[in-house]
């Protein structure tokens, strides 16, 4: 199968999710209604001096930080763990092996039509519905603005990478629900997704920022809203670069593992 | 012709972890494993050349998945070698999949939320199929499994038929020179079987793809397979022709010759008297080369004879013999 045939998979993914109406709408709604109970925990954080900062942040900026830490960088994974999961688990990824592709690459593929399809039917009308009642603050430069789009694309690897790994680890823990489980908690401490790590205590902001987590959600939102300088924006966006070329290989280790052991055992 | 399928002396061995019994035994295996050993194939070798059409037959558990899962790639031999169109399939999993067309009656290659024709859109792509190619033998597809009707229908709305033909006609798409199938007929009706088996043996003679086949169903094989490879155990019992397998088996054709008025017990040398029903009487011929005319000259014309019926041995009898004769039968050639 040629590289640019793997595109199919994108559109498919997409038509796949519109025959699901229902599913849109609710999934839609439930995120709305999550996206507004974070931001009157931010509007009561707050409180009343509306015009206040902290750690140099105002409420415009936090909504925007939750808006994009929340449903723009952290898409839901679960959908990428189970699929991967339940097919190494009842062996239905022979289907794929039996087919002259690459397993990885199709997952990519259609996930990123996942992706696509809940940024322009689910986090696009949200994020409009926030500006309008809310308002969003943009970014502080054309810098930080062409850099988190940079961050975006990252966040994206990153993501998809720690679901597919987590995923795949089924094979040998024999258990999805509690993979996808452990990920979620780790993921909503540690990437940022709910609180910035700015409000972390030191000592834990430290760990938390060096981990991979962070490059899904709160390194981009950060650098939207002008918390890292020029030149860190770049120091941390090779960090991240090399977090994933790291999770990537390992990926890769694991994706060998398995099909060496579905091949051998039989599954 | 040369073999396009090719196993000599493939085994394969799988470990499980045994479990052992109760609380305690359960509490024990977490800390020790203990493995026993499970030979799904034990020392097979056949050889299946370009064209044919080979019935891979065996009770439950007798291996027959796990060859089929060697022969795609997806499983790799614990000993013995095994080539596939010249090649060694898992070391050339790609390539291999490329040339090969595979059904699993159990499991769906269809993309369950998608139109047929998406599916096969789909599939064209991952083959890089052409156009035109392909939609010549969609079109041909389509109409000799009459699946014109649901091309545009979700696969999750179709009947398991439908679902069944759909299967078939995806894995033949890309004109494969080979076509694997486990068990296509499982959880069929007797019709849907029907246009199955017509159509398998249909692409077998007209365009000559090579077709392996797993069932329980004797008559898939009875209609597709001229060629019969028999498991059990992991071990190969019989690889030949069906009316070979009847004659290895000491024929048994069943003679029944019906009289206009009783004849009296009548015992002959040539044939053996199982059944008396007075007015009609069953023999069994023991011997391949009794012919009717041998019976019939041993009878004379002293009696009424109003009919003489000939009858082949149903393959099922003819399995049921072998699978209780198996451990006194040489492998056939």
């Amino acid at each position: 199968m040629r590289a640019p045939a793997y595109a199919n998979f994108t559109v498919n993914a997409f038509q796949t999710r519109l025959a699901y109406r229902n599913a849109v709408w609710a999934g839609a709604f439930g995120d709305l209604v999550f996206m507004f109970a974070r931001i009157a925990i931010w509007v009561s954080v707050y409180g009343a001096a509306s015009g206040a900062t902290v750690e140099g942040f105002s409420l415009p900026d936090m909504i925007t930080y939750a808006l994009l830490a929340g449903p723009v960088l952290y898409w839901d994974f679960s959908r990428l763990v189970n699929e991967v999961g339940n097919a190494v688990q009842t062996g239905d990824v022979a289907v794929y092996l039996l087919k002259p592709l690459h397993y990885p690459a199709y997952l990519l593929a259609s996930h990123i039509g996942h992706f696509l399809f809940e940024l322009l039917l689910i986090v696009l009308p949200i994020a409009v519905i926030v500006c309008l009642t809310y308002g969003l603050v943009p970014p502080v430069s054309p810098f930080h603005g062409l850099a988190f789009l940079a961050f975006w694309l990252l966040s994206f690897a990153m993501l998809f990478t720690l679901a597919t790994l987590a995923g795949l680890l089924a094979f040998w823990l024999m258990t999805v629900f509690a993979l996808e489980w452990f990920l979620m908690s780790i993921m909503t401490l540690l990437s940022g997704g709910l609180v910035p790590l700015w409000l972390f205590p030191d000592w834990l902001a430290a760990i938390a920022g060096h981990l991979p987590f962070a490059w899904v959600s709160y390194y981009p939102a950060a650098v939207y809203l002008g918390k890292l300088d020029p030149g860190q924006t770049l120091l941390y966006f090779a960090i991240g670069c090399v977090w994933l070329l790291a999770l990537l290989t390992a990926l890769g280790w694991l994706w060998a593992q398995a099909r060496h052991r579905l091949i051998v055992q039989g599954g | 012709m040369s073999a396009i399928i090719s196993a000599s002396n493939v085994t394969k061995t799988f470990r499980q972890t045994k479990r052992l019994p109760g609380l305690g035994g359960a509490m024990a295996s977490l800390f020790s494993r203990q493995f026993t050993e499970v030979h799904a194939v034990a020392d097979i070798s056949f050889a299946i050349a370009a064209g044919e059409a080979v019935g891979y037959l065996g009770p439950n558990g007798a291996g027959k998945s796990t060859m089929i899962k060697m022969m795609t790639g997806i499983l790799v031999p614990s000993g013995g070698s095994l080539s596939v169109l010249g090649r060694e399939p898992h070391s050339h999993r790609m390539t291999n999949a490329a040339e090969i067309g595979v059904v699993f009656g159990q499991r769906s290659q269809l993309w369950w939320d998608l139109p047929v024709r998406d599916s096969f859109a789909l599939h064209r792509h991952i083959y890089d199929i052409p156009q035109a190619r392909f939609a010549d033998n969609l079109a041909f597809l389509a109409t000799m499994l009459a699946m014109t009707d649901y091309l545009d229908r979700p696969v999750r709305q179709l009947s398991l038929g439908q679902r069944m033909r759909a299967e078939i006609a995806m894995a033949l798409l890309h004109d494969p020179k080979i076509l694997f199938l486990d068990e296509p007929t499982i959880g069929l009706d007797v019709v849907a079987k029907d246009a199955v088996r017509k159509f398998l043996a249909q692409i077998n003679r007209e365009r000559g793809t090579t077709i392996i086949l797993t069932t329980h169903d004797l008559q898939d094989i009875e209609e597709i397979c001229p060629r019969l490879i028999m498991v059990d155990d992991g071990r190969l019992l019989f690889d030949g022709e069906l009316p070979r397998l009847r004659a290895a088996l000491g024929s048994r054709r069943r003679l029944r010759l019906e009289f206009g008025s009783d004849p009296g017990p009548i015992s002959l040398t040539t044939a053996r008297l199982v059944i008396d029903e007075g007015l009609a009487k069953h023999f069994l011929l023991d011997s391949e080369t009794t012919s009717i005319l041998d019976v019939l000259t041993e009878l004379g014309s002293g009696y009424d004879l109003k009919d003489v019926a000939l009858e082949e041995p149903a393959i099922e009898e003819v399995i049921r013999t072998f699978y209780q004769q198996k451990p006194n039968l040489v492998t056939a050639p």
